[in-house]
Protein backbone atom coordinates (compact mmCIF):
# COMPACT_ATOMS: atom_id res chain seq x y z
CA UNK A 1 0.00 0.00 0.00
CA UNK A 2 1.50 3.24 -1.34
CA UNK A 3 0.66 5.67 1.33
CA UNK A 4 2.24 8.72 -0.54
CA UNK A 5 0.51 8.58 -3.74
CA UNK A 6 -2.80 8.10 -1.97
CA UNK A 7 -3.69 12.17 -0.07
CA UNK A 8 -7.06 12.37 0.47
CA UNK A 9 -8.72 15.34 -1.26
CA UNK A 10 -10.66 18.21 0.43
CA UNK A 11 -13.84 16.43 1.02
CA UNK A 12 -12.30 12.95 2.09
CA UNK A 13 -9.99 14.44 3.99
CA UNK A 14 -12.25 16.88 6.29
CA UNK A 15 -14.75 14.25 6.37
CA UNK A 16 -12.30 11.60 7.67
CA UNK A 17 -10.87 14.27 10.18
CA UNK A 18 -14.23 14.95 11.63
CA UNK A 19 -14.81 11.02 11.89
CA UNK A 20 -11.58 10.99 13.90
CA UNK A 21 -12.60 13.61 15.74
CA UNK A 22 -15.99 11.69 17.02
CA UNK A 23 -13.30 8.92 18.29
CA UNK A 24 -11.64 11.30 20.24
CA UNK A 25 -14.50 12.29 21.72
CA UNK A 26 -15.46 8.92 22.28
CA UNK A 27 -11.81 8.52 24.20
CA UNK A 28 -12.17 11.77 26.61
CA UNK A 29 -15.21 10.30 27.68
CA UNK A 30 -13.70 7.51 28.81
CA UNK A 31 -11.16 9.55 30.10
CA UNK A 32 -12.77 12.28 31.89
CA UNK A 33 -13.47 12.00 35.64
CA UNK A 34 -17.31 13.59 36.18
CA UNK A 35 -20.15 12.94 35.15
CA UNK A 36 -21.44 16.50 33.90
CA UNK A 37 -18.29 16.57 31.49
CA UNK A 38 -19.25 13.45 29.95
CA UNK A 39 -22.88 14.49 29.17
CA UNK A 40 -21.02 17.99 27.65
CA UNK A 41 -19.21 15.75 25.34
CA UNK A 42 -21.53 13.61 24.62
CA UNK A 43 -23.35 17.04 23.10
CA UNK A 44 -19.98 17.90 21.56
CA UNK A 45 -19.48 14.30 19.49
CA UNK A 46 -23.43 14.72 18.75
CA UNK A 47 -23.09 17.78 17.45
CA UNK A 48 -19.82 16.32 15.28
CA UNK A 49 -21.73 13.87 13.85
CA UNK A 50 -24.52 16.31 13.06
CA UNK A 51 -22.13 18.49 11.28
CA UNK A 52 -20.70 15.12 9.30
CA UNK A 53 -23.94 14.67 8.11
CA UNK A 54 -25.03 18.28 7.23
CA UNK A 55 -21.08 18.35 5.07
CA UNK A 56 -21.95 14.74 3.36
CA UNK A 57 -25.39 16.48 2.48
CA UNK A 58 -24.12 19.33 0.93
CA UNK A 59 -21.03 17.45 -0.95
CA UNK A 60 -23.27 14.43 -2.31
CA UNK A 61 -26.29 16.14 -2.85
CA UNK A 62 -28.71 14.05 -0.16
CA UNK A 63 -31.06 16.59 0.76
CA UNK A 64 -32.74 13.60 2.94
CA UNK A 65 -29.69 14.07 5.21
CA UNK A 66 -30.75 17.42 5.71
CA UNK A 67 -33.80 16.35 7.93
CA UNK A 68 -31.81 13.46 10.05
CA UNK A 69 -28.88 16.75 10.70
CA UNK A 70 -31.99 18.62 12.20
CA UNK A 71 -33.70 15.81 14.28
CA UNK A 72 -30.06 14.87 15.31
CA UNK A 73 -29.44 18.26 16.40
CA UNK A 74 -32.72 18.66 18.32
CA UNK A 75 -32.78 15.76 20.23
CA UNK A 76 -29.01 14.44 20.82
CA UNK A 77 -27.40 17.87 20.71
CA UNK A 78 -29.97 19.22 23.01
CA UNK A 79 -33.08 17.33 24.38
CA UNK A 80 -30.96 14.51 25.73
CA UNK A 81 -27.52 16.43 27.18
CA UNK A 82 -30.56 18.55 29.31
CA UNK A 83 -32.35 15.63 29.97
CA UNK A 84 -29.30 13.88 31.32
CA UNK A 85 -28.18 16.89 32.77
CA UNK A 86 -31.79 17.93 35.01
CA UNK A 87 -31.52 13.54 35.77
CA UNK A 88 -27.82 14.55 37.92
CA UNK A 89 -29.19 17.41 38.76
CA UNK A 90 -32.27 15.72 41.03
CA UNK A 91 -29.04 13.44 42.36
CA UNK A 92 -26.40 14.41 45.01
CA UNK A 93 -23.65 13.56 42.74
CA UNK A 94 -20.71 12.01 44.56
CA UNK A 95 -17.12 13.28 44.03
CA UNK A 96 -15.64 9.48 43.67
CA UNK A 97 -13.76 8.29 40.34
CA UNK A 98 -15.81 5.19 38.93
CA UNK A 99 -12.78 3.76 36.82
CA UNK A 100 -12.48 0.09 37.30
CA UNK A 101 -8.47 0.59 36.34
CA UNK A 102 -6.27 2.92 36.16
CA UNK A 103 -6.96 5.64 33.15
CA UNK A 104 -3.96 5.06 30.73
CA UNK A 105 -4.11 1.20 31.63
CA UNK A 106 -7.93 1.93 30.07
CA UNK A 107 -6.67 4.78 27.34
CA UNK A 108 -4.29 1.64 26.02
CA UNK A 109 -7.08 -1.30 26.45
CA UNK A 110 -9.51 0.85 24.60
CA UNK A 111 -6.39 2.14 21.99
CA UNK A 112 -6.13 -1.75 21.05
CA UNK A 113 -9.78 -1.99 20.85
CA UNK A 114 -9.97 0.46 18.51
CA UNK A 115 -7.40 -0.73 16.34
CA UNK A 116 -8.25 -4.33 16.18
CA UNK A 117 -11.73 -2.90 14.94
CA UNK A 118 -10.27 -0.48 12.73
CA UNK A 119 -7.79 -2.96 11.21
CA UNK A 120 -11.03 -5.64 10.55
CA UNK A 121 -13.14 -3.62 9.05
CA UNK A 122 -10.73 -2.29 6.61
CA UNK A 123 -10.48 -5.66 5.36
CA UNK A 124 -14.33 -5.73 3.99
CA UNK A 125 -14.55 -5.25 0.51
CA UNK A 126 -16.51 -2.36 0.61
CA UNK A 127 -17.09 1.00 -1.18
CA UNK A 128 -19.35 3.65 -0.58
CA UNK A 129 -20.05 6.53 -2.51
CA UNK A 130 -20.64 9.16 0.43
CA UNK A 131 -17.95 7.91 2.85
CA UNK A 132 -14.36 6.68 2.52
CA UNK A 133 -14.73 2.90 3.75
CA UNK A 134 -12.28 4.44 6.59
CA UNK A 135 -15.38 6.22 8.03
CA UNK A 136 -17.23 3.04 8.39
CA UNK A 137 -13.32 1.98 10.27
CA UNK A 138 -13.48 4.89 12.48
CA UNK A 139 -17.17 4.28 13.79
CA UNK A 140 -16.39 0.92 14.47
CA UNK A 141 -13.60 2.07 16.53
CA UNK A 142 -16.29 4.64 18.56
CA UNK A 143 -18.83 1.75 19.05
CA UNK A 144 -15.70 -0.65 20.28
CA UNK A 145 -14.42 1.67 22.79
CA UNK A 146 -18.52 2.93 23.92
CA UNK A 147 -18.49 -0.89 24.99
CA UNK A 148 -15.56 -0.46 26.84
CA UNK A 149 -17.12 3.16 28.63
CA UNK A 150 -19.91 0.95 29.85
CA UNK A 151 -17.83 -2.11 30.99
CA UNK A 152 -15.23 -0.03 32.77
CA UNK A 153 -17.23 2.59 34.47
CA UNK A 154 -19.10 1.17 37.59
CA UNK A 155 -21.79 4.34 37.15
CA UNK A 156 -25.23 4.88 35.60
CA UNK A 157 -24.23 8.12 33.74
CA UNK A 158 -21.41 6.33 32.42
CA UNK A 159 -23.21 3.56 31.15
CA UNK A 160 -25.99 5.66 29.57
CA UNK A 161 -23.82 7.79 28.13
CA UNK A 162 -21.56 4.97 26.55
CA UNK A 163 -24.77 3.67 24.99
CA UNK A 164 -25.81 6.81 23.53
CA UNK A 165 -22.33 7.50 22.07
CA UNK A 166 -22.89 3.81 20.94
CA UNK A 167 -25.51 5.23 18.47
CA UNK A 168 -23.64 7.76 17.45
CA UNK A 169 -21.03 5.65 16.20
CA UNK A 170 -23.71 3.26 14.52
CA UNK A 171 -25.39 6.71 12.94
CA UNK A 172 -21.78 7.27 12.07
CA UNK A 173 -21.87 4.23 10.40
CA UNK A 174 -25.29 4.52 8.73
CA UNK A 175 -23.89 7.61 6.80
CA UNK A 176 -21.25 5.64 5.49
CA UNK A 177 -23.07 2.78 4.45
CA UNK A 178 -26.37 4.49 3.21
CA UNK A 179 -26.50 7.64 3.11
CA UNK A 180 -29.58 7.64 1.21
CA UNK A 181 -31.16 6.08 4.13
CA UNK A 182 -35.18 5.87 3.92
CA UNK A 183 -36.10 8.10 6.27
CA UNK A 184 -38.43 5.89 7.87
CA UNK A 185 -35.82 4.36 9.20
CA UNK A 186 -33.46 6.62 10.07
CA UNK A 187 -36.46 8.35 12.16
CA UNK A 188 -36.91 4.84 13.79
CA UNK A 189 -33.33 4.73 14.73
CA UNK A 190 -34.54 7.99 16.49
CA UNK A 191 -37.38 6.40 18.38
CA UNK A 192 -34.75 4.24 19.73
CA UNK A 193 -32.86 6.01 21.14
CA UNK A 194 -35.54 7.96 22.93
CA UNK A 195 -37.12 5.08 24.26
CA UNK A 196 -33.15 4.37 25.56
CA UNK A 197 -33.10 7.71 27.23
CA UNK A 198 -36.40 6.54 28.89
CA UNK A 199 -35.56 3.49 30.24
CA UNK A 200 -31.83 4.95 31.25
CA UNK A 201 -33.86 8.01 33.01
CA UNK A 202 -35.76 5.56 35.09
CA UNK A 203 -33.25 3.12 35.51
CA UNK A 204 -30.91 6.28 37.24
CA UNK A 205 -33.75 7.59 38.71
CA UNK A 206 -34.60 4.16 40.76
CA UNK A 207 -31.28 3.19 41.23
CA UNK A 208 -30.82 6.14 42.92
CA UNK A 209 -34.03 6.05 44.85
CA UNK A 210 -32.65 2.61 46.60
CA UNK A 211 -29.06 2.77 46.16
CA UNK A 212 -28.59 6.44 47.24
CA UNK A 213 -25.67 7.06 44.85
CA UNK A 214 -24.98 6.50 41.04
CA UNK A 215 -22.02 4.03 41.58
CA UNK A 216 -23.35 0.32 40.45
CA UNK A 217 -20.52 -1.06 42.91
CA UNK A 218 -23.28 -2.26 45.01
CA UNK A 219 -24.58 -4.22 42.58
CA UNK A 220 -21.90 -6.71 42.93
CA UNK A 221 -23.90 -8.05 46.40
CA UNK A 222 -27.39 -9.38 44.01
CA UNK A 223 -24.54 -11.83 42.83
CA UNK A 224 -26.32 -15.53 44.04
CA UNK B 1 21.14 42.06 -1.50
CA UNK B 2 21.87 38.65 -1.18
CA UNK B 3 23.33 36.54 1.67
CA UNK B 4 25.23 33.46 1.98
CA UNK B 5 23.71 30.05 2.58
CA UNK B 6 26.42 29.89 4.99
CA UNK B 7 25.78 33.02 6.73
CA UNK B 8 22.39 32.33 6.94
CA UNK B 9 22.74 29.08 8.91
CA UNK B 10 24.86 31.02 11.37
CA UNK B 11 22.08 33.62 11.53
CA UNK B 12 19.76 30.58 12.32
CA UNK B 13 22.34 29.70 15.54
CA UNK B 14 22.38 33.34 16.40
CA UNK B 15 18.42 33.88 16.47
CA UNK B 16 17.78 31.58 18.64
CA UNK B 17 20.72 32.53 21.12
CA UNK B 18 20.01 36.19 21.07
CA UNK B 19 16.11 35.70 21.45
CA UNK B 20 14.97 33.27 23.18
CA UNK B 21 15.92 35.02 26.53
CA UNK B 22 13.80 37.85 24.79
CA UNK B 23 10.74 35.46 24.00
CA UNK B 24 10.78 34.25 27.66
CA UNK B 25 10.56 37.45 28.76
CA UNK B 26 7.45 38.20 26.85
CA UNK B 27 5.59 34.86 27.99
CA UNK B 28 6.38 35.38 31.38
CA UNK B 29 5.09 38.79 30.95
CA UNK B 30 1.42 37.32 28.86
CA UNK B 31 1.30 34.85 32.06
CA UNK B 32 1.90 37.65 34.75
CA UNK B 33 -0.67 40.04 33.02
CA UNK B 34 -3.27 37.03 32.70
CA UNK B 35 -2.92 36.13 36.80
CA UNK B 36 -4.02 40.09 37.51
CA UNK B 37 0.08 40.96 38.03
CA UNK B 38 1.84 43.78 36.50
CA UNK B 39 4.92 41.17 36.54
CA UNK B 40 8.59 41.58 34.95
CA UNK B 41 10.33 43.42 32.60
CA UNK B 42 10.25 41.58 28.82
CA UNK B 43 14.15 42.22 29.46
CA UNK B 44 14.05 40.68 32.72
CA UNK B 45 16.10 37.81 31.35
CA UNK B 46 19.11 39.65 30.02
CA UNK B 47 19.40 41.35 32.76
CA UNK B 48 19.24 37.83 34.94
CA UNK B 49 21.66 36.36 32.88
CA UNK B 50 23.85 39.43 32.76
CA UNK B 51 23.82 39.52 36.97
CA UNK B 52 24.16 36.06 37.02
CA UNK B 53 27.62 36.43 34.79
CA UNK B 54 28.96 38.62 37.01
CA UNK B 55 28.56 36.74 40.09
CA UNK B 56 31.25 34.01 41.92
CA UNK B 57 30.39 30.31 41.29
CA UNK B 58 30.08 28.50 44.45
CA UNK B 59 30.33 24.55 44.18
CA UNK B 60 29.92 21.93 47.38
CA UNK B 61 33.15 19.81 48.12
CA UNK B 62 31.20 17.23 46.94
CA UNK B 63 30.96 17.80 43.06
CA UNK B 64 33.25 16.79 40.52
CA UNK B 65 34.00 17.44 36.82
CA UNK B 66 30.66 16.77 35.46
CA UNK B 67 28.95 19.15 37.77
CA UNK B 68 31.10 22.27 36.05
CA UNK B 69 30.83 20.41 32.34
CA UNK B 70 27.29 19.11 32.40
CA UNK B 71 26.12 22.88 31.46
CA UNK B 72 28.45 24.01 28.39
CA UNK B 73 27.40 20.48 27.42
CA UNK B 74 23.78 20.97 27.53
CA UNK B 75 24.60 24.47 26.02
CA UNK B 76 26.38 23.42 22.73
CA UNK B 77 23.60 20.81 22.40
CA UNK B 78 21.25 23.89 22.23
CA UNK B 79 23.29 25.55 19.49
CA UNK B 80 23.58 22.46 17.29
CA UNK B 81 19.85 21.60 16.95
CA UNK B 82 19.13 25.02 15.01
CA UNK B 83 21.58 23.83 12.36
CA UNK B 84 19.45 20.95 11.55
CA UNK B 85 15.63 22.77 11.89
CA UNK B 86 13.66 25.43 9.25
CA UNK B 87 14.15 28.43 11.86
CA UNK B 88 14.51 31.10 9.02
CA UNK B 89 14.20 29.54 5.35
CA UNK B 90 12.20 27.21 3.71
CA UNK B 91 14.58 26.26 1.67
CA UNK B 92 17.31 23.39 2.96
CA UNK B 93 20.70 25.27 4.41
CA UNK B 94 23.81 22.76 3.89
CA UNK B 95 23.96 21.48 7.55
CA UNK B 96 19.93 20.87 7.34
CA UNK B 97 20.07 17.09 6.03
CA UNK B 98 22.89 16.55 8.25
CA UNK B 99 20.32 15.21 10.79
CA UNK B 100 16.91 13.97 10.66
CA UNK B 101 14.05 14.42 13.87
CA UNK B 102 15.62 11.39 15.11
CA UNK B 103 19.35 13.04 15.53
CA UNK B 104 17.31 16.52 16.93
CA UNK B 105 15.91 14.28 19.13
CA UNK B 106 19.03 12.58 20.20
CA UNK B 107 20.62 15.67 20.55
CA UNK B 108 18.46 17.17 22.28
CA UNK B 109 18.12 14.28 24.45
CA UNK B 110 21.73 14.27 25.25
CA UNK B 111 21.31 18.33 26.62
CA UNK B 112 18.75 16.39 28.78
CA UNK B 113 21.01 13.94 30.03
CA UNK B 114 24.15 16.34 30.70
CA UNK B 115 21.97 18.39 32.74
CA UNK B 116 20.76 15.58 35.11
CA UNK B 117 23.80 14.26 35.40
CA UNK B 118 25.52 18.01 36.87
CA UNK B 119 22.63 17.83 38.43
CA UNK B 120 22.73 14.19 40.33
CA UNK B 121 27.05 15.56 40.64
CA UNK B 122 25.77 18.62 43.16
CA UNK B 123 24.77 16.14 45.80
CA UNK B 124 21.50 17.88 46.50
CA UNK B 125 18.65 15.93 47.30
CA UNK B 126 16.26 18.11 45.49
CA UNK B 127 18.64 18.35 42.10
CA UNK B 128 18.63 14.71 42.30
CA UNK B 129 15.12 14.43 43.00
CA UNK B 130 14.37 16.92 40.14
CA UNK B 131 16.41 14.86 37.53
CA UNK B 132 14.97 11.58 38.56
CA UNK B 133 11.63 12.76 37.98
CA UNK B 134 12.47 14.91 34.76
CA UNK B 135 14.40 11.09 33.25
CA UNK B 136 11.44 9.37 34.21
CA UNK B 137 8.51 11.68 32.53
CA UNK B 138 10.68 11.79 29.76
CA UNK B 139 10.96 8.78 29.23
CA UNK B 140 6.91 8.14 29.15
CA UNK B 141 6.72 10.81 26.59
CA UNK B 142 9.19 9.33 24.30
CA UNK B 143 6.83 6.74 22.86
CA UNK B 144 4.43 9.45 21.38
CA UNK B 145 7.48 11.55 19.82
CA UNK B 146 8.49 8.47 18.31
CA UNK B 147 4.57 7.56 16.83
CA UNK B 148 4.89 11.59 15.50
CA UNK B 149 8.27 10.81 13.98
CA UNK B 150 6.44 7.68 12.37
CA UNK B 151 3.06 9.54 10.97
CA UNK B 152 6.37 12.10 9.07
CA UNK B 153 8.10 9.19 7.93
CA UNK B 154 5.29 7.82 6.32
CA UNK B 155 3.91 10.73 4.86
CA UNK B 156 6.89 12.22 3.60
CA UNK B 157 9.11 9.14 3.32
CA UNK B 158 12.01 10.55 4.97
CA UNK B 159 12.34 12.08 8.74
CA UNK B 160 13.69 15.66 7.53
CA UNK B 161 12.09 18.49 9.43
CA UNK B 162 12.48 20.42 6.26
CA UNK B 163 10.64 17.56 3.80
CA UNK B 164 8.00 17.70 6.77
CA UNK B 165 7.17 21.09 6.17
CA UNK B 166 7.66 21.28 2.69
CA UNK B 167 4.64 18.77 2.33
CA UNK B 168 2.19 20.75 4.97
CA UNK B 169 3.05 23.93 2.40
CA UNK B 170 2.07 22.04 -0.62
CA UNK B 171 -1.36 22.46 -0.62
CA UNK B 172 -4.58 22.55 1.42
CA UNK B 173 -5.63 18.92 1.15
CA UNK B 174 -1.73 18.01 3.30
CA UNK B 175 -2.99 20.50 6.10
CA UNK B 176 -6.40 19.09 6.58
CA UNK B 177 -5.80 15.31 6.58
CA UNK B 178 -6.56 13.50 9.73
CA UNK B 179 -3.17 11.78 10.22
CA UNK B 180 -1.00 15.44 9.66
CA UNK B 181 -3.98 16.93 12.47
CA UNK B 182 -3.88 14.24 15.23
CA UNK B 183 0.45 14.40 14.67
CA UNK B 184 0.27 17.97 15.54
CA UNK B 185 -1.88 18.24 18.65
CA UNK B 186 0.42 15.20 19.53
CA UNK B 187 3.49 17.21 19.57
CA UNK B 188 1.80 19.92 21.19
CA UNK B 189 0.91 17.86 23.98
CA UNK B 190 5.01 17.03 23.91
CA UNK B 191 5.73 20.42 23.82
CA UNK B 192 3.60 21.59 26.73
CA UNK B 193 5.11 18.29 28.90
CA UNK B 194 8.74 19.52 27.98
CA UNK B 195 8.36 23.01 28.37
CA UNK B 196 7.56 22.52 31.76
CA UNK B 197 3.82 23.44 31.60
CA UNK B 198 2.81 20.16 32.60
CA UNK B 199 -0.31 19.75 34.75
CA UNK B 200 1.62 19.13 37.88
CA UNK B 201 4.42 21.57 37.84
CA UNK B 202 4.34 25.59 38.17
CA UNK B 203 6.41 27.25 35.65
CA UNK B 204 9.07 28.72 36.94
CA UNK B 205 7.97 28.79 41.07
CA UNK B 206 10.14 28.00 43.58
CA UNK B 207 7.81 25.00 45.35
CA UNK B 208 10.04 21.96 45.14
CA UNK B 209 6.80 19.77 45.67
CA UNK B 210 6.02 20.70 41.90
CA UNK B 211 9.15 21.10 41.20
CA UNK B 212 10.38 18.64 37.98
CA UNK B 213 12.84 20.98 35.42
CA UNK B 214 13.41 23.70 37.69
CA UNK B 215 14.51 21.45 40.56
CA UNK B 216 17.56 20.07 38.29
CA UNK B 217 19.39 23.66 38.51
CA UNK B 218 18.95 24.45 42.33
CA UNK B 219 22.42 23.98 42.95
CA UNK B 220 23.58 25.50 40.13
CA UNK B 221 25.42 29.68 40.85
CA UNK B 222 27.10 31.98 38.83
CA UNK B 223 27.97 31.80 35.58
CA UNK B 224 27.18 27.94 35.71
CA UNK B 225 23.93 29.10 36.26
CA UNK B 226 23.64 31.88 33.79
CA UNK B 227 24.90 29.01 30.95
CA UNK B 228 22.01 26.21 32.40
CA UNK B 229 19.18 28.86 32.39
CA UNK B 230 20.03 30.27 28.60
CA UNK B 231 20.10 26.52 27.95
CA UNK B 232 16.64 26.41 28.89
CA UNK B 233 15.65 29.42 27.18
CA UNK B 234 17.09 28.41 24.13
CA UNK B 235 15.68 24.48 25.14
CA UNK B 236 12.24 25.73 25.07
CA UNK B 237 12.56 28.36 21.78
CA UNK B 238 13.69 25.48 19.75
CA UNK B 239 10.77 23.32 20.66
CA UNK B 240 8.62 26.26 19.73
CA UNK B 241 10.11 26.41 16.43
CA UNK B 242 10.08 23.14 15.71
CA UNK B 243 6.53 23.03 16.18
CA UNK B 244 5.37 26.03 14.51
CA UNK B 245 8.20 25.36 11.72
CA UNK B 246 7.51 21.72 11.23
CA UNK B 247 4.28 21.12 12.30
CA UNK B 248 1.76 23.60 12.89
CA UNK B 249 2.83 27.13 10.59
CA UNK B 250 5.32 26.64 8.72
CA UNK B 251 4.59 29.88 6.54
CA UNK B 252 6.09 32.84 6.34
CA UNK B 253 10.01 32.05 6.34
CA UNK B 254 12.23 33.11 3.92
CA UNK B 255 12.10 31.72 0.69
CA UNK B 256 15.23 33.92 -0.96
CA UNK B 257 18.37 34.93 0.21
CA UNK B 258 18.13 38.70 0.16
CA UNK B 259 18.51 40.43 3.34
CA UNK B 260 14.67 41.63 3.85
CA UNK B 261 13.29 37.96 3.21
CA UNK B 262 15.31 36.73 6.17
CA UNK B 263 15.20 39.92 8.37
CA UNK B 264 11.19 39.27 7.92
CA UNK B 265 11.44 35.92 8.74
CA UNK B 266 12.92 36.69 11.97
CA UNK B 267 10.42 38.88 12.49
CA UNK B 268 7.13 36.80 11.38
CA UNK B 269 9.03 33.97 13.68
CA UNK B 270 9.35 35.72 17.02
CA UNK B 271 5.37 36.82 16.28
CA UNK B 272 4.73 33.29 15.88
CA UNK B 273 6.78 32.31 19.00
CA UNK B 274 4.45 34.90 21.22
CA UNK B 275 1.24 33.73 19.86
CA UNK B 276 2.13 29.63 20.80
CA UNK B 277 3.73 31.00 23.89
CA UNK B 278 0.53 32.98 24.99
CA UNK B 279 -1.83 30.26 23.98
CA UNK B 280 0.45 27.87 26.69
CA UNK B 281 0.23 30.53 29.42
CA UNK B 282 -3.02 30.63 28.61
CA UNK B 283 -3.50 26.65 28.43
CA UNK B 284 -1.14 26.35 31.63
CA UNK B 285 -3.79 28.94 33.84
CA UNK B 286 -6.69 27.17 32.51
CA UNK B 287 -6.52 24.15 34.17
CA UNK B 288 -5.40 23.27 37.86
CA UNK B 289 -2.33 21.74 38.96
CA UNK B 290 -3.13 18.20 39.79
CA UNK B 291 -0.80 15.38 41.84
CA UNK B 292 2.02 14.22 40.15
CA UNK B 293 1.27 10.43 39.30
CA UNK B 294 -1.81 12.21 37.12
CA UNK B 295 1.53 13.13 34.88
CA UNK B 296 0.72 9.81 33.06
CA UNK B 297 -2.72 10.83 32.40
CA UNK B 298 -1.14 13.66 30.05
CA UNK B 299 1.74 11.26 28.31
CA UNK B 300 -1.13 8.52 27.60
CA UNK B 301 -3.09 10.99 25.95
CA UNK B 302 -0.84 12.19 23.69
CA UNK B 303 0.62 8.81 23.14
CA UNK B 304 -3.62 8.31 22.36
CA UNK B 305 -3.37 10.55 19.71
CA UNK B 306 0.21 10.00 18.24
CA UNK B 307 -0.85 6.21 17.69
CA UNK B 308 -4.19 7.31 16.64
CA UNK B 309 -2.49 9.45 13.75
CA UNK B 310 -0.47 6.48 12.28
CA UNK B 311 -3.62 4.24 12.45
CA UNK B 312 -5.57 7.36 10.41
CA UNK B 313 -2.81 6.83 8.09
CA UNK B 314 -3.33 2.89 7.08
CA UNK B 315 -7.36 2.67 8.06
CA UNK B 316 -8.08 6.21 9.04
CA UNK B 317 -8.82 8.04 5.45
CA UNK B 318 -5.55 9.29 5.45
Amino acid sequence: MNILSSVPSEYLGLSSALAVLVLLTEFAMLRVQFSRSQVKLYAIQSAIVTVLAVFIAVERDIPGLFIVAIISLILKVIAIPKIVMRLLDQTKVELVSSHRISVPSMILLALLLGAVGMFVIDRLPFHSHSLPTSGLSVSMAVILVSFLLVIFRSDVVSQAVGFFSLENGVSMASLVVAAGLPLVVETAFFFDLLVAVVVFGVLMRVHHQRTSTLSTEGLNRLRG
Amino acid sequence: MKIDVSVIQLLQVATVLCLSPLVSGIVTKIESRLQGRTGSRILQPYYDLYKLFKKETLVTQDSGIVFYLGPFVAFTCYLIVPMLIPVLTNFPLPLGYTGDILGGGFILALAGFAVALAAIDSKGPFAQLGSSRAMTFGALIEPAILFVTFTVALITSTDLPYAEAATIRSSFTQVIRPSHLLAMSAFFLVVLNDTGRIPVETHASTIEFGMIDEARTIEFSGPIFAIAKWGSFMKQMILYVILMNVFTVPWGLAGTKTVVSVLEAIAVLMLKAIAIGFLFALIDNSFSKLRLFKVTELTATAFLISVLAVLALFVGGG
